[in-house]
C-alpha cells in the first residue's frame, strides 16, 4: 500500500512539476507533463475518498427508496428499489462498490423521472421527494469535487 | 501514437510540392499543445527562397469529439470568405497516401497566442468587447447562402434545439462509463421546458470560448479557431456556450474571464441584431452544460477504451465532468445558492 495515501501520491505530482517539467524540451511535452501532474493529484484525492463516496451513495439512495416506496405504483420500479435496499456489497473493493452504485443510480434516475411526472400531476408527496432527491444530488456532486489548480 | 516528425516532414513536402507545383521542403515541425479533437502541428514550408508558415490539422486515431474534417474546413472557409478573422484555408486532404491520415492545412497566423492565462489584465475588456461583437457577426451569417448546406445537417427554427438535445443525450447514453443522475435530470428539465423557436438559423461555431481564438498582446482577435463542432442552429447556442461558468471558473463574475456577463450579452445583441430572450437563453445555458458533459464523458470513454491515452482526454473527462455537474446543480437544484451567472428568466 502507498504510505500516507494521497500525500504519497502528491509527492509524485510534485516530482513531475518541480523536476521533470523544467527538463522538457518542447511545449507539447511540457503541457502533457503539467496535465499528468494535475491528474496524479486527482488520483490522490480519489485514493483517499473513493470507498466513502460510493458507500455514502448507496446509503443515500437506500434511504430515498425507503421513503419513496409507499408512493410508487410501478411494480418494476418498486422491485428494483427493494433490491437496492436489500443489497450489500460483497466487499469494499472499489470495482464492487462501483457496480452496486451504478445499479442504485440507474434506479434513482428512473425514480426521479417518475416523481417529476407525479409532481406535474399535482401529487403533494412528489414535490417534497423531488427536493429530497435534489439534496442527494447536491451532495453527490459536492463529495466528488476535485481540488485542482487547472 | 502520433505522426512522427520525419514522416510528417517528408509526406507534407511531397503533398505541398504536388499542390503548389513547386519543389517544397518542410523544414521544421512542432506539435501545438492543447488540441484534443485533432493533432495540430506548426510547420515551416520552404518554396525556393520563400518560407511559409502553415498549420496542419491531422485526424487522430481517437479524439475528444468525433467530427467530420470537411465540416470544420468548410466552416473555416465560410468564416474567412465572410471577412471574419479566421486562418486562410489552403487544403483539405482525405487521402491517406501522404502522411497516413487525412488532414487539412491553413496559413499560420504569427505573433499571437490563445491561452486564457496569457491575456494581459489591461486588455481583457477590449478583448471581451471584440470577442462578443465577433460572435454577434457569426450569428449574422447565413449558412445556406454560404453553401454549408451540403456538409451540415438541415434543421429548422422550431426543431434545432431539440435536435441538439437529442444528439448530446445520445452521446451521453452511448459513452457513459457510469450512470449520470445529474445530467439525466438536466436532460429531463430541458425536455420539459422547451425554448421558443430560434429567431433565425445561423452558422453556430459550436465551441466559441476564450482559448479558441488567437489574440495579440494589445487585445485584438486575429483568428477564431476550432470550428470542428460547427453546425446550423440557433445563434443563442453559441452565446450560452461562451457564457458557461466552466470558462471563467476562477472568476465566475467575468464571462470568459473577460467581461461582466450582462455586458457580453449586450455586445452580442449589438453585433447580431438579435435579442437574447431570457427564457431561451436560460434553456441554452442549461443545454451548454449538458453538451459539455457529453463532450467530457466521451473523452473519458476514449481515454479508458480507446487506443490513445493522451492526458488531455483524462483531464477533460475527470475534472470537467466534475465541474460541469457542479454548474448544473447550481442551475437546477431547488437548494442552490446560485453561485454562477444565470440570465433572469
Amino acid at each position: 500500500m502507498i504510505p500516507g495515501g494521497s500525500a504519497g501520491v502528491d509527492s509524485l505530482a510534485a516530482r513531475i512539476l518541480i523536476d521533470l517539467i523544467p527538463k522538457a524540451t518542447d511545449a507539447y511535452t511540457m503541457a502533457d507533463l503539467g496535465m499528468l501532474a494535475g491528474l496524479v493529484r486527482m488520483v490522490g484525492q480519489d485514493f483517499d475518498r473513493a470507498a466513502e463516496v460510493l458507500t455514502s451513495d448507496l446509503e443515500g439512495t437506500r434511504a430515498i427508496f425507503r421513503e419513496a416506496e409507499p408512493h410508487i405504483v410501478d411494480d418494476n420500479l418498486k422491485r428494483r428499489m427493494a433490491e437496492v435496499v436489500a443489497s450489500r456489497p460483497e466487499s469494499l473493493a472499489i470495482p464492487v462498490l462501483n457496480a452496486h452504485a451504478d445499479i442504485a443510480m440507474r434506479v434513482l434516475i428512473d425514480l426521479q423521472a417518475t416523481v417529476e411526472n407525479a409532481a406535474d400531476a399535482g401529487a403533494d408527496w412528489a414535490a417534497a421527494l423531488d427536493r429530497r432527491i435534489w439534496a442527494f444530488l447536491d451532495e453527490y456532486v459536492a463529495k466528488r469535487a476535485y481540488d485542482s489548480a487547472f | 501514437m502520433t505522426v512522427r516528425d520525419d514522416e510528417l516532414k517528408a509526406g507534407l513536402g511531397r503533398f505541398l510540392s504536388a499542390r503548389w507545383k513547386a519543389t517544397t521542403t518542410v523544414e521544421a515541425v512542432s506539435r501545438i499543445p492543447g488540441g484534443a479533437s485533432r493533432e495540430t502541428w506548426k510547420c515551416v514550408a520552404a518554396v525556393g527562397d520563400e518560407r511559409r508558415g502553415v498549420i496542419v490539422r491531422i485526424d487522430p486515431e481517437t479524439s475528444l469529439i468525433d467530427t467530420d474534417r470537411a465540416t470544420e474546413y468548410r466552416a473555416i472557409e465560410a468564416a474567412w470568405k465572410s471577412g471574419l478573422p479566421a486562418p486562410e484555408p489552403l487544403f483539405l486532404e482525405h487521402e491517406l497516401e501522404w502522411i497516413g491520415r487525412p488532414f487539412s492545412i491553413t496559413t499560420e497566423i504569427t505573433g499571437c497566442q490563445s491561452s486564457p492565462d496569457g491575456i494581459p489584465l489591461d486588455h481583457r475588456e477590449a478583448l471581451g468587447r471584440r470577442k462578443w461583437r465577433l460572435l454577434g457577426q457569426i450569428a449574422r451569417l447565413e449558412p445556406l447562402a454560404l453553401g454549408l448546406g451540403d456538409v451540415m445537417p438541415a434543421t429548422s427554427v422550431e426543431t434545432c434545439a431539440m435536435e441538439q438535445l437529442d444528439y448530446w443525450a445520445k452521446v451521453i447514453a452511448d459513452d457513459e462509463i457510469h450512470p449520470n443522475p445529474v445530467a439525466e435530470a438536466a436532460i429531463r428539465w430541458l425536455r420539459r421546458h422547451p425554448p421558443p423557436p430560434a429567431q433565425k438559423l445561423s452558422l453556430v461555431h459550436g465551441d466559441y470560448r476564450t482559448g479558441n481564438f488567437l489574440y495579440t498582446p494589445d487585445g485584438d482577435i486575429k483568428a477564431i479557431l476550432d470550428w470542428e463542432m460547427a453546425h446550423i442552429g440557433d445563434p443563442l447556442e453559441d452565446l450560452a456556450w461562451s457564457l458557461d461558468p466552466l470558462w471563467c471558473w476562477s472568476e465566475p463574475e467575468r464571462a470568459g474571464r473577460l467581461l461582466p456577463h450582462g455586458e457580453a450579452i449586450a455586445l452580442w445583441e449589438e453585433g447580431s441584431g438579435l435579442r437574447a430572450d431570457a427564457t431561451a437563453l436560460r434553456w441554452w445555458q442549461v443545454f451548454a452544460s449538458v453538451k459539455g458533459i457529453g463532450i467530457w464523458i466521451s473523452s473519458s470513454e476514449d481515454f479508458q477504451n480507446g487506443a490513445a491515452k493522451a492526458p488531455i482526454l483524462a483531464l477533460a473527462g475527470w475534472l470537467m465532468t466534475d465541474r460541469q455537474q457542479r454548474i448544473l446543480v447550481d442551475y437546477l437544484s431547488p437548494n442552490s445558492g446560485h453561485k454562477f451567472y444565470e440570465v433572469a428568466a
